[in-house]
C-alpha cells in the first residue's frame, strides 16, 4: 500500500466561478515538475481515489493543485466545498510526466484548460534551467479570460528573450499545432509536453508523431 | 450456464495467491479503470491494486505481468505502451491493469503483481 499523508487546506484561489487552486500545507513532498498527487476523497460512504497535478513549483513550501468543475463527478464537487483548515489525505507524488530540466532542444510547451497545471513548473524549471533554446507555450483556453496564471505567463515572457507564450482557442488547438510544428517547417528536432482533458491529447500526439517527431520527443499526460 | 473467466493473482510480496472466477459480461465490478479490466476485477473482488491515477492510464502503479492468458486481453494501444515504458520492472508481457480487459468470457489468466511501484521521496516540512 502507497504511503498516506495528511495536508490542511492552507488557501484557496479562485480562478474563475468553477476553478479553484487549493494550496495544501502538509509533510514536504519532494517531486518532479509534471507530478501528481492521489487524493482519497471521502464520497457518499467510500474512499475515491482522485489524481490531481501539482501546480506549484518544488521549490515552494504549499502543495498547490488546480482543479475546475466536472459537471456530473463526484471528487470535484467535493474538493471545491473543502473550507480553509480543511484536511486532504493523499499519496504520492506519481506520474512519469516530468521535466527535470531544459531539454537540448526547442521545447514546445502545450496546454489546454486545466492541463496548464503539470506544466505550469515544467515551465518554470525549464526556464531556471535554459539552454539556447527557444521555449514556446500554446495555451489553449476558450477566451483569453479563461487562461489560468496568465499574468504570470506574461511576466515570463517578458523577462525570459527565449520564451514565447500564445492563446489559441481551445477548438483550433490541433490546427494551430499542425500550421506551426507540422506544415510551417521540416524541423523535427523539437520536443513536445502536452496536456490536456480528452481526446485533444492523442490527436496532438499522434498528428506529431505521424509527422516524423520522434516517438519519446513527444511527451504528454491525458486527464 | 453463465460463462466463468478464472484470474489466479499472484504477489510478488508473498502474499498468498488468490483466484477469481467471475462473469466478464457482468463488468463494470467498481468503478475504476475501463469496465472489465483486470484493475476493475481485482478491486470489485477485494484485492487491492495500486491505481494512483484513478485508473485513467496515467501512471504505471496498476503494472502488472500476464504469466498466462495473454492473448485472452484486449490489446494494448499506444498510451498504455507509452506509460509501460517508463514503468519499473518492465517485461515483454507486462500490462497495465487499468486497461487490459478480458474480453473471452472463457479467459484462464496468471498475473503477478510486482513488488514495487515508482518510488516516492518525502521530506519533513520545511526540510
Amino acid at each position: 500500500m502507497a504511503v498516506e499523508y495528511e495536508a490542511r487546506v492552507a488557501r484557496i484561489v479562485e480562478h474563475a466561478p468553477d476553478t479553484r487552486s487549493l494550496f495544501l500545507r502538509g509533510p514536504r513532498l519532494a517531486f518532479r515538475p509534471g507530478q501528481f498527487i492521489s487524493c482519497l476523497l471521502p464520497v457518499g460512504g467510500e474512499t475515491l481515489i482522485r489524481p490531481y497535478s501539482i501546480a506549484s513549483s518544488p521549490e515552494e513550501d504549499d502543495l498547490e493543485v488546480c482543479l475546475n468543475l466536472v459537471p456530473g463527478g463526484l471528487a470535484s464537487p467535493h474538493l471545491l466545498r473543502l473550507p480553509v483548515g480543511a484536511a486532504v489525505r493523499f499519496t504520492g507524488p506519481w506520474g512519469t510526466f516530468v521535466l527535470d530540466r531544459a531539454p537540448e532542444a526547442e521545447a514546445v510547451f502545450i496546454a489546454d484548460g486545466t492541463g496548464v497545471a503539470p506544466i505550469r513548473p515544467m515551465l518554470r524549471r525549464a526556464l531556471a534551467t535554459a539552454t539556447r533554446h527557444p521555449l514556446r507555450l500554446l495555451y489553449g483556453a476558450a477566451d483569453p479570460e479563461r487562461l489560468l496564471y496568465r499574468a504570470e505567463l506574461e511576466a515570463l515572457a517578458r523577462q525570459h528573450t527565449g520564451f514565447r507564450f500564445e492563446h489559441v482557442p481551445s477548438a483550433r488547438l490541433r490546427d494551430e499545432v499542425a500550421r506551426r510544428w507540422v506544415d510551417g517547417d521540416a524541423d523535427r528536432c523539437r520536443r513536445f509536453f502536452i496536456c490536456g482533458v480528452g481526446e485533444i491529447v492523442p490527436a496532438l500526439r499522434d498528428l506529431l508523431r505521424r509527422a516524423g517527431y520522434e516517438r519519446r520527443a513527444v511527451q504528454y499526460e491525458k486527464w | 450456464m453463465p460463462s466463468v473467466a478464472r484470474i489466479r493473482v499472484i504477489f510478488e510480496n508473498g502474499d498468498p495467491e488468490r483466484v477469481i472466477e467471475f462473469d466478464p459480461a457482468r463488468a463494470p465490478f467498481q468503478h475504476d479503470g475501463k469496465p472489465g479490466s483486470i484493475l476493475d476485477v481485482l478491486l470489485g473482488h477485494g484485492i487491492h491494486l495500486e491505481h494512483a491515477c484513478g485508473g485513467n492510464c496515467a501512471c504505471t502503479t496498476c503494472h502488472v505481468i500476464v504469466k498466462g492468458g495473454g492473448n485472452t486481453l484486449s490489446a494494448s494501444d499506444d498510451s498504455e505502451e507509452d506509460l509501460l515504458d517508463k514503468a519499473p520492472g518492465l517485461t515483454p508481457t507486462s500490462r497495465l491493469g487499468c486497461q487490459a480487459m478480458v474480453e473471452d468470457p472463457d479467459a484462464e489468466i496468471v498475473v503477478v503483481i510486482p513488488r514495487y511501484t515508482i518510488n516516492q521521496i518525502v521530506s519533513e516540512h520545511g526540510g
